[in-house]
């Protein structure tokens, strides 16, 4: 089952990569944390009660409801209904996402530690460096918190495979790090949108003392 | 010999049932089922007119496009029996026979000397080639999860019995749907039904064909979107069935493309030209993870 949620994750990376619209990128998002809900769920061999409930405010509760929420607010504060062309054509993007994946694949087929589970670093990796590569081709702010959620999200998986508990500790610092993030980004969205009528960085390399 | 029969019956009435779904969304007055059939027959006691700027090669493609499609189907296996012609490999064989009618079609469409024809075939030429890998990756994924190479046993083989082969299942009919609507020139990279030639696709190709060869082209069309049905049949089918069920398992998944075809198109809107490769290479992308599932499956990548 846990294969299943990894097979549906990587799809939902290559549409990532083939959208444009905003409001689709809240939905993939609210699909991810729903994935990550499942993997979570059918792969921890021990589930406590409270590592239950954590996972599931984690996943479905910030992950695919609040989140998604307040993102779709930022969108529509700021009347944001296509993220602007990126910076990369999306053919590219594609080309790009599919041969991460495939290389995220290959690499963990040759990590042969018995104590990791594997299985999350295919996806966990492509991941991570699409969503580095999301933030970079894109010039808007709002493109750039869905990169950092796309990020978090393979480092949630990165934390699925290093045991069969998740540490609480860690995730409890994961979990905060995205809350203040996303609120702080989308705090800042609204700000900027308010004062240069854009969310285009570029506006704020013109910045002075 | 049965999938022959299958396929061209259900080549028949393929089109008259996307043409009547439509009717049907859009509150249209429908029309008959048949109505495809009588217009090729229309078309087929006119006579061909030929541009005289146009060579052999003009008046010979629409024959080798029906004759490359027609022989393709004889590769198409049903429930689990062989087509009339199976060998190893011959995946390979069918695609490129499709392609050899493809490319006669496009350098008939570039022998006319018209711009927007020249212009169609460029287009033709650049989807089919972004739908190749596809399904190429596609059918190495299935013979990779069957370990076997040729049609016929390929689909023989295909057992469903884990989730991740039900997702495999799943997706490959998935890229199916779309690469027969890539091939066929359907929504949404083209719409038969546009009148303006600068966004044509297909149509603008045969633009200067007329009587018995557009009819042959228009039946080779419905042919190719049989072959795709059947192609997903053979997903579902399975040959431990006896064939009353498997051919009504059949009849009813041609039925239903047939059908899905339709509303896809009857609520899809074309794409901007511009965002075809775009879409198509999507395709591309989802079989290439259907092939690292079937890596799993077959444990040729060892993950814990």
């Amino acid at each position: 089952m846990t294969y299943l949620f990894i097979i549906i994750y990587a799809i939902s990376l290559i549409y990532f990569a083939f959208e444009e619209r905003a409001k689709k990128f809240v939905w993939l998002l609210v699909i991810q944390g729903l994935i990550l809900f499942g993997m979570a769920f059918f792969s921890l061999k021990e589930i406590e009660f409270f590592d239950f409930i954590f996972i599931l405010t984690e996943t479905v509760v910030v992950k695919s409801i609040v989140v998604p929420w307040f993102l779709n607010r930022v969108r529509r504060h700021n009347g944001l209904k296509r993220v602007y062309e990126p910076s990369m054509p999306i053919f590219y993007s594609v080309i790009i996402v599919m041969l991460g994946l495939i290389i995220s694949f290959v690499l963990s087929n040759t990590i042969l530690d018995n104590k990791l589970h594997t299985q999350f670093f295919t996806v966990a990796f492509a991941s991570i460096i699409y969503g580095l590569y999301f933030i970079i081709i894109h010039k808007n702010i709002f493109s750039h918190v869905v990169g950092y959620l796309i990020i978090e999200n393979g480092i949630f998986m990165l934390s699925l495979a290093v045991g069969s508990t998740i540490p609480l500790l860690i995730n409890l610092a994961v979990l905060l790090d995205v809350v203040m993030g996303i609120l702080v980004l989308g705090i800042f969205m609204n700000r900027v949108g308010d004062t240069f009528q854009t969310d285009e960085v570029n506006q704020l390399t013109e910045l002075k003392d | 010999m049965i999938s022959l029969l299958l396929i061209l019956v259900s080549a028949l009435f393929f089109v008259g049932i996307i043409t009547k779904i439509k009717a049907k969304i859009a509150a249209r007055k429908m029309p008959s089922i048949l109505q495809p059939i009588y217009d090729v027959i229309r078309l087929f006691k006119k006579g061909a007119i030929y541009s005289s700027t146009t060579s052999l090669i003009f008046k010979i493609a629409p024959i080798v496009y029906f004759s490359s499609v027609l022989l393709a189907v004889f590769f198409i296996p049903f429930g689990g029996e062989a087509g009339l012609l199976s060998f190893h490999g011959d995946f390979v064989f069918f695609a490129y026979l499709l392609a050899i009618g493809k490319f006669m079609m496009i350098i008939a469409a570039m022998d006319t000397g018209s711009g927007f024809e020249g212009m169609g075939a460029n287009r033709e030429a650049l989807y089919s080639m972004l739908v190749e890998p596809a399904f190429f990756i596609l059918t190495a994924s299935v013979a990779l999860f069957t370990n076997n190479i040729s049609f016929h046993e390929l689909f023989a083989h295909f057992h469903i019995g884990s989730n991740l082969s039900y997702a495999i299942s799943i997706a490959s009919i998935y890229v199916l749907v779309y690469i027969a609507m890539v091939e066929n020139s359907r929504m949404p990279v083209d719409d038969p039904k546009t009148h303006l030639e600068l966004t044509m696709v297909h149509e603008v190709m045969v633009l200067d064909n007329s009587g018995f060869d557009l009819a042959l082209i228009h039946i080779a069309t419905w042919l190719k979107f049989a072959i795709y049905g059947s192609l997903i049949s053979d997903f579902i089918i399975k040959s431990t069935w006896n064939l009353y069920e498997q051919i009504a398992v059949y009849l009813g998944v041609q039925i239903a493309f047939a059908c899905l075809v339709g509303i896809l198109e009857a609520f899809n809107a074309r794409n901007k030209m511009n965002k075809n490769p775009q879409w198509i290479i999507v395709l591309s992308a989802l079989a290439v993870v259907v092939f690292l599932t079937t890596l799993i499956i077959t444990q040729k990548i060892i993950l814990n």
